[in-house]
């Protein structure tokens, strides 16, 4: 089958385009695929993720991409998970951590023998029997050795990185693999007469690329996705009403510690992520509740060092494309749709993205059932995401602005309404297969925001809440241990030959 | 109320009841009362939860004490590697085996060689290779060793399974009172008690419907049971001088189907006759096909057949039987308001008859024209929606479609499309980057292995002997 899709134009470099070529480069790497990829150095990038998923380490072992020079490359850290404050009420804090609270007992879930011992009258958190909260509130880190049904190794983790430098890192990835990398703006595409289909693209220098496949990641504006197909967005904002951000990295003072954090404002929240060299913060927020002016105003008096740069503006309107894959065009990052970062799923939503197409690549034609299947795929997972984060915003007690007021007030899609209803009745959480947050992430969040079940399992009644009591306190004793023989991140990171050794950003005097 | 004063009660024998009561015993604080009440013999639908198991099955019993030992020793199990088809949708016969994640060489899904190549699959599974030579062997710990990608299920007989459970719950602490049930007594929309035929009554907080096709509980609460089908059905059972194949055999007739299943003494044989209303085999049971719209109504829930009933085609009513139960157990009412146990209990119980239905569905639709005595009986004409998207992508490109939590698995559903003549239009792009005959070659180095393994393994017989004269040995007792 030497004829068919050989040509592949990548519209935009940034995180999902390098991403996007790196993964197509390398997994046809024995086929005649032509890739090429389109950016210019007068478009700046988003760079919104800079923290990222466990799964972010399949996409880089799957490239056979080395763990330290990966990191020390993009000046990464670790991450073990993503610390809220004042979400629940203002001055709460919790974790949610990548990894299981406890392990099972008999098949039956931990948490439910701690809300056991919690209506008996216990007081204990759950987060003490959580490996990674522990360890990311002392900035310790490892990388778990044992097997994962063990304490100490119950967990995963994600990176906090420098996404420009990701991009880079890929673009020197994907050259090797055999991408072409073009300079240029893109100012004109070629429809066929006849199909529809884009036949090519022109740059501003008036050199012509065609192509059989365009995957467009061109960002916010979808450069071929809407501007020339006219696809259509779904609007979401009637559940994740912000819609403007503000970002601007830091001086990091200390140790880097490993995990992000999100703490919630009055008309939106603020980022804070730490990288070895400097720390990226931002600030979303609803436009409605908050000026311009005084949202930048809240990000910079917060910083927890100088600034390093002047703020950036960002505009977005939450939802998704109406077809995530229309004709002969893939969209993937930002071009595809948009979801706050609250929980780190930009770049993962990049590679589920690339993962999906790489399964329904294209063959001897484009064919729309294999479009329809990718938007099958695709819809699900921007839906399932929105859900997650929708819950941080309504699992609240404030009322102190007129922005929580609103979400206190709103009526839930069905399928969230259902999950809370269930886990306050009995903690009972509602699973499903394909969706990225599994079981312990909607507990963390749910009882993070003070979501407290009334009853729990009737099954942990066969249990005495004396040897329930027994019982959790060796897992409580085994993790302390665990977490006491990890050392620091920064030691770790020297150790693991991780560090980048490059000074700490200053700000410039 | 507090959870422990629940009071439970069980109305049904056979294997549905038996289970259910014996797995609530065990789950729940010995504070929770749990009743069983059932006449003297099962329901006479019994028979139809089929005669054979998917491999989970194996935890699911083994966590209520029927341990694998218990099954071989007190009772008739064989083992199973699945299903063997014939005259079903092709001259040939196919097998629908339980298989670990198949083989990917190179990192492509098995799928795609086969698209490439035109091969078989079968010869390439070590369950289905092993079932076809009629032999048998447990797999090894080792996942280097191609017998570790076999699974297996069991060859079994519904009312032997029940005493097995029954004899487990006598020496527990559930309260069974032997005797007909004759009626419930209602408050509003929930049931206060069930009477038994001498007038007692039985009072409780939540009611298990496992009366099967009588719906005793259920019948009174108005949950609507849709009828998609009427068939009829009937058993024989004939000694054998040695245990058959390890795997049950369904044959496509002039009027339906019947199922062959291999046990330790005998071989029991299940005809299905979907010619519903002909008085003409008197001694078969009419079966009405369908489901409940709702299997928890009010304080009731429907287990087992009083819920659903399907054709026992693959081992889907064990499959559904266990997850009814294994559903009950996850969902034990917390507190009187059962509000949220009752809605979550219908939505998984929804899902689970929607997938079982999707998969039985397209055992009746023949990707290519059907050669043989395969006869479909009237079904809707197109497909299910769900179903059309799978079948249409399968056929597109060997994309295989998968839903939230189906009962079955990937590997089933290939087996199922290839084995009803699916076949898609064309291969990954990734197999590209390989010629032809290296392809061949990738299939043939399998072929061989699973060949060499295969013939070497004991027949099922031999094997079961031995194995049964290891677990009789006094260390095990």
């Amino acid at each position: 089958m030497a004829a068919g899709i050989s040509r592949i134009c990548i519209v935009g470099g940034g995180t999902a385009g390098w991403m996007s070529a790196a993964a197509i480069s390398h997994k046809f790497k024995n086929i005649d695929l032509d890739i090429t990829l389109i950016e210019s150095d007068q478009i700046g990038t988003v760079g919104v993720g800079e923290a990222t998923l466990p799964h972010i380490r399949f996409f880089n072992r799957a490239l056979g991409i080395e763990e330290a020079p990966f990191m020390r490359a993009t000046e990464a850290t670790f991450k073990l998970g993503i610390e809220f404050c004042d979400w629940g009420r203002i001055g709460d804090r919790y974790i949610h951590p990548f990894g299981d609270y406890g392990l099972p007992i008999d098949n039956l879930d931990f948490h439910q023998f701690w809300l056991r011992q919690q209506q008996a009258g216990g007081t204990g958190r759950l987060d003490a029997y959580s490996y990674p909260i522990l360890a990311a509130e002392q900035g310790r880190f490892r990388i778990p050795a044992g097997r994962n049904d063990e304490i100490g190794s119950n967990f995963g983790y994600a990176y906090q990185f420098d996404a420009g430098l990701y991009a880079a890192f890929l673009r020197q990835f994907s050259e090797r693999m055999g991408t072409r990398r073009l300079e240029g703006k893109v100012t004109q595409a070629e429809r066929h007469p006849d199909s529809g289909d884009i036949l090519a693209v022109r740059l501003e220098d008036g050199s012509r690329i065609e192509a059989d496949l365009f995957i467009d990641c061109s960002g916010f504006r979808g450069l071929l996705i809407e501007q020339e197909l006219e696809t259509g967005y779904d609007d979401w904002s009637e559940w994740l009403p912000c819609n403007r951000a503000v970002a601007v990295p830091c001086e990091t003072h200390g140790e880097p510690v490993p995990y992000t954090r999100a703490t919630a404002r009055k008309a939106g929240w603020q980022w804070r992520i730490p990288l070895q060299h400097r720390t990226g913060n931002g600030h979303v927020y609803w436009n409605e509740y908050i000026s311009d002016d005084e949202a930048t105003h809240q990000l910079m008096s917060t910083l927890e060092g100088p600034a390093l740069a002047e703020p950036k503006q960002l505009f977005f309107k939450t939802g998704r494309r109406r077809k995530f894959w229309n004709r002969n065009v893939v969209s993937i990052g930002l071009a595809a749709g948009f979801l706050e970062p609250l929980e780190s799923t930009s770049i993962h939503l990049i590679q589920e993205g690339i993962t999906a197409l790489i399964e329904l690549f294209p063959t001897d034609r484009v064919d729309p059932l294999d479009a329809d299947e990718y938007n099958e795929r695709m819809g699900l997972n921007f839906e399932r995401v929105r859900d997650f984060l929708l819950l941080h915003y309504v699992a609240t007690q404030r009322d102190d602005s007129p922005m929580w007021r609103h979400f206190r007030h709103l009526k839930l899609p069905g399928s969230l309404q259902e999950r809370i209803e269930a886990w306050l009745t009995r903690g009972y959480v509602l699973k499903y297969e394909f969706g990225v947050f599994l079981p312990p992430s909607w507990i963390a969040v749910m009882l993070g925001q003070n979501l407290v079940p009334e009853h729990h399992d009737p099954r942990v009644g066969r249990y005495s809440i004396a040897d329930i009591n027994g019982m959790l306190e060796r897992v409580r004793l085994d993790t302390e241990a665990a977490v006491a023989a990890t050392p620091t991140q920064a030691a770790f990171l020297t150790q693991y030959g991780a560090a980048s050794g490059s000074s700490p950003r200053a700000a410039r005097a | 109320m507090k959870p422990d004063e629940l009071t439970i009660v069980v109305c049904g024998g056979g294997l549905a009841g038996s289970l259910a009561a014996l797995a609530l015993a065990n789950a729940l604080s010995p504070d929770v009362r749990i009743v069983h009440v059932s006449d003297s013999g099962e329901p006479a639908d019994d028979f139809l939860y089929g005669s054979a198991t998917a491999p989970d099955c194996h935890n699911f019993l083994h966590a209520l004490g029927l341990d694998e030992r218990t099954l071989l020793l007190e009772s008739n199990t064989a083992f199973s590697y699945g299903t063997d088809f014939r005259q079903w949708a092709a001259p040939e016969p196919w097998m629908l085996c339980h298989h670990a994640p198949f083989p990917a060489p190179d990192g492509i899904p098995l799928r795609h060689f086969l698209t490439r190549t035109g091969a078989a699959l079968a010869p390439l599974l070590i369950s289905a290779q092993a079932a076809a030579l009629g032999r048998f062997a447990h797999p090894p710990e080792n996942p280097q060793h191609p017998l570790s990608r076999a699974e297996y299920g069991y060859q079994f007989v519904p009312d032997e399974w029940a005493e097995l459970a029954d004899r487990l719950a006598a020496g527990s602490r559930i309260e069974r009172i032997r005797e007909d049930l004759a009626g419930v007594e209602r408050h509003g929309d929930l049931i206060r008690a069930v009477r038994t035929a001498t007038g007692k009554s039985v009072c409780g907080d939540l009611f298990i419907d496992a009366s099967g096709q009588n719906r005793h509980c259920l019948g009174p609460l108005s949950s609507q049971f849709r009828t998609t089908r009427r068939i009829r059905a009937r058993v024989e059972r004939s000694a054998t001088p040695h245990l058959g194949p390890p795997c049950r055999m369904v044959e496509a007739t002039a009027s339906g189907w019947s199922a062959t299943t291999q046990l330790q003494d005998s071989q029991l044989k299940i005809h299905i006759d979907a010619s519903s209303d002909d008085d003409t085999a008197p001694e078969s049971l009419p079966f009405s096909l369908g489901r409940l719209d709702e299997a928890w109504v009010g304080n009731c829930v429907g287990v087992g057949h009083a819920a659903w009933a399907v054709e026992p085609l693959t081992p889907a009513p064990m499959m559904l039987l266990q997850r009814d139960i294994e559903r009950l157990l996850e969902l034990v009412p917390a507190s009187k308001n059962m509000a949220v146990e009752r809605r979550e209990y219908n939505r998984r119980f929804n899902n689970d008859l929607k997938h079982v239905g999707l998969f039985h569905d397209a055992l009746y639709r023949p990707g290519s024209p059907h050669v043989g005595a395969f006869a479909p009986p009237d079904l809707a004409n197109s497909p299910p929606e769900a179903l059309q998207r799978k079948i249409t992508q399968f056929e597109n490109r060997g994309a295989l479609v998968s839903y939230d939590l189906d009962p079955f698995n990937e590997e089933d559903w290939t087996q199922n499309h290839i084995g009803m003549g699916r076949s898609p239009r064309r291969h990954d792009r990734q197999l590209d980057a390989i010629s032809l005959e290296q392809a061949e070659q990738t299939l043939a180095t399998l072929r061989t292995s699973v060949e060499q393994v295969a013939s070497r393994m004991p027949p099922h017989h031999v094997y079961l002997a031995r194995f049964k004269a290891y677990l009789e040995k006094p260390r095990h007792a």
